[in-house]
């Protein structure tokens, strides 16, 4: 089985918001929810300063903190790495949103649920239906795929630019950052 | 954060539920006259955990709206809200059994009291292991937390009962000498405990220190100083300290100092849990 993952390259990122608005539209999301978020970022002293926007979302960690505290097993990770929520499990106690240190769960305004970014898993294909924030990048600054694949895009890209998970092997977080 | 008041008043009265039934306990095992005291504690303890339930569920919207998925709370034992969860159901019957049996004046047989105390121990300490599993918050996940979560909740707990049963029988409540000296003991090793949490939140990073400055200058400290030190801690201790060195003591500055003693433990779970800030790692 294969186990997905993801490369984010802030470099070319521009913070447009594509992206977010992608996963909102295909999650069937409200305006002011949303399984990706922004950080931006701004360093140095005048006239030395650049900006970096970083697009944050669930890093499916191998290590899950959420997935460690939900009492109800709603939250569990698939035979592909993916953490997911089973909607019907989930009393939204929001323990989860808690244990998360990255800050990327959210509670589903009408269902009381809590949920996140999937990786655009579809139970019925058996696995990710083409993540729409990588589809809609407008500056390819996103890769996913397969990381045990060593030849996939994204198992390449990662060791070309030796990207890092955000916060080093904190949770073993499976997107990896170039920055 | 995403959790708020309904939160910190669970961990308030599960701690309070905790304190009251080992206070009973006491009370029953070294004072047979404390019968007020005694009775207090055992009857509020399921009283006081049900209103906690209470608030847990209104706080967790999907499974207030679909109540078979609270079944699943047993489910996760590496969850440390599930491990809360049996612990509960223990405690919860234990002490359900023991308050229709005081309320039938039928006499509680102490294997059955003992269970209750391991399982009032186990409850106090977890409402402090829970906040402690969230890794990005540096105020909650430390090891200063859950003996302070224990001592405030044996305090509180030892207020209410004090209170009631104090207002029902001075002269026997004032025989029991034992409760004024553990109070002081346990008031001191909070202030103690305080001043290492925040210690220890401000070596840690940028989330931990704005944690720190909300509580001791920032909108939490009125509720902080006033609430927390003042009324919870230095006024009841100064009350304490005053009786003890007088022969007799007054009704009024005890109730005054217990009813202080509440007011402390809820703010201090009060300002625990509006104080969480999130680390943002970048
Ligand atoms: S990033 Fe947060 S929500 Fe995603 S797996 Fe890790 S802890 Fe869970």
């Amino acid at each position: 089985m294969a186990r997905y993952g993801m490369m984010i390259d802030t470099r070319k990122c521009v913070g447009c918001f594509a992206c977010r608005v992608a996963c909102q539209m295909k999650n069937t999301l409200g305006p002011k929810e949303g399984f990706v978020h922004f950080e931006f970022l701004e360093s140095g002293t005048y006239p030395d300063v650049s900006s970096e926007a970083i697009p944050m979302q669930c890093m499916h960690c191998a290590d899950a903190p959420c997935e460690k505290v939900c009492p109800t097993g709603a939250t569990y990770i698939n035979e592909a790495g993916v953490v997911l929520v089973d909607a019907n499990k989930c009393i939204g106690c929001k323990y989860c949103m808690v244990a998360c240190p990255y800050s990327v769960r959210m509670i589903e305004e009408i269902s009381g649920v809590v949920e996140k970014c999937r990786f655009c898993w579809d139970d019925e294909m058996g696995g990710p239906n083409n993540p729409s924030c990588v589809a809609t990048c407008i500056a390819d600054a996103r890769v996913f795929g397969d990381l045990d694949d060593p030849n996939s895009d994204v198992a390449v890209a990662i060791a070309a630019n030796d990207a890092q998970p955000i916060a080093g092997d904190l949770t073993e977080a499976k997107i990896f950052y170039v920055r | 954060m995403v959790w708020g008041p309904m939160i910190a008043v669970y961990l308030f009265v599960a701690g309070a539920a905790a304190g009251s039934y080992l206070t009973a306990s006491l009370v029953s095992f070294k004072y047979p006259g404390g019968v007020f005291t005694r009775k207090a504690g055992r009857i509020i303890a399921p009283i006081l955990l049900a209103i906690g339930l209470l608030m847990l569920m209104l706080d967790a919207e999907a499974g207030l709206r679909n109540p078979l998925r609270f079944l699943g709370l047993f489910a996760n034992p590496r969850s440390v809200m599930t491990i809360g969860t049996y612990i509960i159901s223990v405690f919860m019957v234990v002490a359900l059994i023991v308050a229709v049996l005081e309320l039938m004046g039928k006499n509680v047989p102490r294997a059955l009291d003992i269970v209750g105390d391991i399982g009032a121990i186990c409850l106090a300490g977890y409402t402090g292991f829970l906040l402690g599993d969230s890794l990005g918050v540096p105020l909650w996940h430390n090891s200063v937390l859950p003996p302070l979560f224990i001592v405030s909740a044996l305090t509180s707990g030892m207020a209410i009962v004090s209170l009631i049963g104090a207002a029902f029988d001075y002269v026997e409540f004032e025989k029991m000498g034992v409760l004024r000296p553990i109070h002081i003991v346990l008031a001191v090793l909070e202030i103690l405990l305080i001043v290492a949490l925040l210690v220890i939140a401000s070596g840690r990073g940028a989330a931990g220190a704005e944690s720190v400055a909300m509580l001791t200058t920032g909108s939490l400290a009125p509720a902080f100083w006033i609430g927390v030190v003042g009324i919870g801690l230095v006024l009841p201790l100064a009350i304490d300290l005053f009786n003890m060195r007088s022969t007799k003591s007054e009704a009024s500055g005890e109730a005054l100092a217990q009813t202080g003693v509440v007011v402390g433990g809820f703010l201090l779970r009060f300002v625990v849990v509006s104080a969480g800030v999130m680390m943002v790692l970048l």
